[in-house]
């Protein structure tokens, strides 16, 4: 049973952690439709931004808003300087996909060269461990909770409650009916890719503190945001909440009798049989 | 259009053409000894291929200094294997002979030498690992040889301290390939012959980022030892997680490098853990010598697979001198040749270094322990 409890806050956990990711990938791709496979390094990036200022003094709660704030205006750029000219030329989805992978290897490879290819730490990230009877949890999986709790909170509140939230679901629902109704799509594309990049910023620094960073991992971060969000469904942030902790559960709990070297390939699984079941996802969202 | 599409035809012909003739002409006529080798240079495990490369480069430096080979400089030429991908190393292989003309290549991780082997053994191209850790490596190609302790003997040495340590009930965690199974095979049945048991065995894939289900259920396994079969960066993190869950057993392990004790943190003190016994000492003025170049050069203190693919040219230079003293030219029969004539050569680690019929050089094998953030020298392990 103690082993049972701890697989369960550790399923929680990284399903806090997938339904960041999710939340994050979601929100770009719900309202432009843009599958940002380079959203992965890019955070790495801002998770190295956020790493290279704590190395040089700054303290670790600054550290990690430069983090943040370099994954925005990250996203800001790679929006206005990659897809937006390819849509202004009226580029297939295709092409623009293409795009994205093509800079997710050139900002991976750029990590790799400029800071060097060692594992990156924080110089006294949060250590703290807590005993929650015979469960183990420690100080950075319960800002990993914590972060996806009051990102979804206020990202509800911002889209539910603010003239450009809801602007954000009208393009979520219909992008070319919210044009048609005076929505200025690229200002909200903006907007949401700055807010995606933030929270998925937010995630790295938050492996950077767990585990540390590494110039290959956006591949996970991408990976599991995008299969948070098909689980969930396409256009739900609800579902793509849903879809990491569905995640992240499976992959914990399951393991409790499956052989631990089968815990990579449960997403798959997860992905694959949601595709045949239930193709538009736990909970549809925008077709 | 027609026009357009047949100059460029042309040109691209032109091209391939002169590349070729080049190729040829380098292979005739050779102004330098090119190495080859193919390294982990892109992807998760590209620290290895950093410092890997950075031992080949300083080597090839200092005996180019010193006029090259019987005259002549060496150059490395290097390719990527993309952190273990067997294509990439076969179409890297293929680059090598094919453009490069080489004979000699040093090569790293299991997938990439298991792969390129059968190209090794076709183009009678010599291979020299100094990474890769499989029992499976053994023999591969018949050019082939090992500057490394293999992952089995570092693991049995591994198990020979949980021995000493008075454990009974090991648990383990491994790398799910052919390095962690290598360990497994052979460490695991030892064990259980000898009166121990077996409490759990829990697989990563390599690369893996989060190992806490596996840690999970190696602490309900409640072992007496903990061992780790499995390499940089992973060690680092599961030392990490170990402590973090609250685990007090000894944690002993066949790998830790810098790396892995910066992810690892203070969570490291106390791991035991068997290496290849590279340690710079005034007691070996080539060790000192190396570690001072190459700290003066990268600023980083050496590994020691850095020293190993260090090593691994000095090794190479040598067999070309006595192929070239002999009046033959290069190829894989004949290092292999001059190898088995006289298999003892100079080792950066101290003094020398014995190439057994298996192909796999007999070297110190050390038992270390962090202390004080430090890996302290505890004794050698013979494991014979």
């Amino acid at each position: 049973m103690d082993l049972l409890a701890q697989l369960l806050v550790n399923g929680l956990v990284n399903g806090s952690h997938y339904a960041l990711l999710g939340l994050s990938f979601g929100l770009i791709f719900g309202p432009t439709r843009i599958t940002h496979f380079a959203h992965g390094p890019l955070a790495t990036l801002a998770a190295y931004v956020g790493w290279w200022a704590a190395q040089r003094g700054v303290p670790l709660e600054l550290a990690l808003l430069a983090g943040i704030g370099s994954g925005a205006l990250i996203g800001i750029l790679c929006y206005q300087y990659l897809y937006e000219p390819f849509e202004r030329s009226g580029s297939p989805a295709l092409v623009i996909l293409i795009g994205s992978l093509g800079l997710y290897i050139v900002v991976e490879n750029f990590i790799g060269a400029v800071f060097g290819t060692d594992t990156k730490v924080l110089p006294n990230p949060p250590s703290q461990v807590f005993l929650i009877g015979p469960v183990v949890i420690t100080q950075v999986q319960a800002m990993q909770v914590f972060a996806l709790i009051s990102s979804a909170i206020a990202l509800g509140l911002f889209l539910g409650k603010t003239r450009f939230g809801r602007a954000v679901l009208a393009m979520n629902d219909n992008i070319e009916m919210a044009r048609v109704v005076g929505i200025d799509t690229d200002r909200i594309a903006l907007l949401v890719f700055a807010l995606g990049s933030a929270i998925a910023a937010c995630a790295a620094l938050l492996i950077l503190m767990r585990d540390g960073a590494s110039s290959h991992m956006g591949f996970n971060l991408v990976f599991m945001g995008f299969v948070a969000v098909v689980v969930g469904g396409i256009g739900s942030l609800r579902g793509a909440i849903a879809g990491g902790y569905a995640l992240g559960l499976v992959e914990s709990l399951g393991m409790w009798k499956i052989p631990s070297e089968w815990q990579s390939s449960i997403a798959f699984v997860v992905l694959f049989l949601v595709l045949l079941f239930r193709p538009q996802g736990l909970f549809a969202g925008r077709q | 259009m027609k026009k357009r599409r047949t100059v460029i035809a042309s040109g691209i012909a032109l091209i391939v053409g002169l590349v070729a003739l080049e190729a040829q002409s380098q292979s005739q006529n050779p102004k330098t000894h090119k190495i080859g080798a193919i390294l982990a240079m892109s992807g998760g495990a590209s620290w290895y291929g950093t410092v890997m490369s950075q031992g080949i480069q300083q080597a090839v430096a200092e005996i180019n200094a010193r006029g090259g080979v019987n005259g002549m400089p060496l150059e490395a030429v290097i390719e990527d294997h993309k952190s273990g991908n067997a294509q990439e190393a076969v179409s890297a292989m293929n680059r090598l002979m094919s453009i490069h003309g080489v004979k000699m290549v040093m090569t790293s991780f299991t997938a990439p030498t298991q792969a390129i082997a059968p190209l090794a053994d076709q183009n009678k191209v010599f291979l020299i690992n100094g990474g890769g850790v499989s029992n499976s490596l053994v023999g591969v190609s018949k050019y082939i040889v090992h500057n490394r302790s293999l992952a089995a003997d570092l693991g049995r040495g591994a198990a020979l301290q949980a021995k000493a340590l008075g454990a009974k009930k090991i648990a383990a965690i491994q790398w799910k390939n052919d390095a962690g199974d290598s360990i497994v095979k052979v460490v695991h049945p030892a064990w259980e012959k000898s009166g121990g048991s077996i409490a759990a065995v829990e697989a990563v894939p390599q690369g893996i980022s989060n190992m806490d289900t596996q840690i999970a259920k190696i602490k309900a396994s409640n072992p007496d030892a903990i061992m780790l079969w499995m390499f940089n960066p992973e060690v680092g993190l599961a030392l990490k997680r170990i402590r973090e869950f609250g685990m007090k057993q000894p944690v002993i392990g066949v790998e830790y490098t810098g790396n892995d004790a910066k992810v690892a943190g203070t969570h490291g003190e106390g791991y035991y853990f068997l290496n290849d016994y590279f340690q710079a000492t005034a007691d070996y003025p080539w060790s000192m010598s190396f570690a001072k170049g190459y700290e003066e050069r990268y600023k980083a203190k050496p590994e020691f697979y850095a020293a190993n693919y260090y090593e691994g040219v000095y090794v190479l230079a040598e067999l070309i001198k006595r192929v070239a003293a002999k009046g033959g030219t290069v190829d894989g029969d004949t290092m292999r040749a001059a190898l088995q004539a006289n298999p003892k050569f100079d080792s950066v680690y101290g003094g020398q270094m014995n190439f057994q019929e298996n192909g796999v050089a007999s070297k110190k094998v050390g038992l270390f322990q962090v202390k004080d953030g430090q890996n302290q020298f505890i004794k050698y392990i013979d494991l014979n």
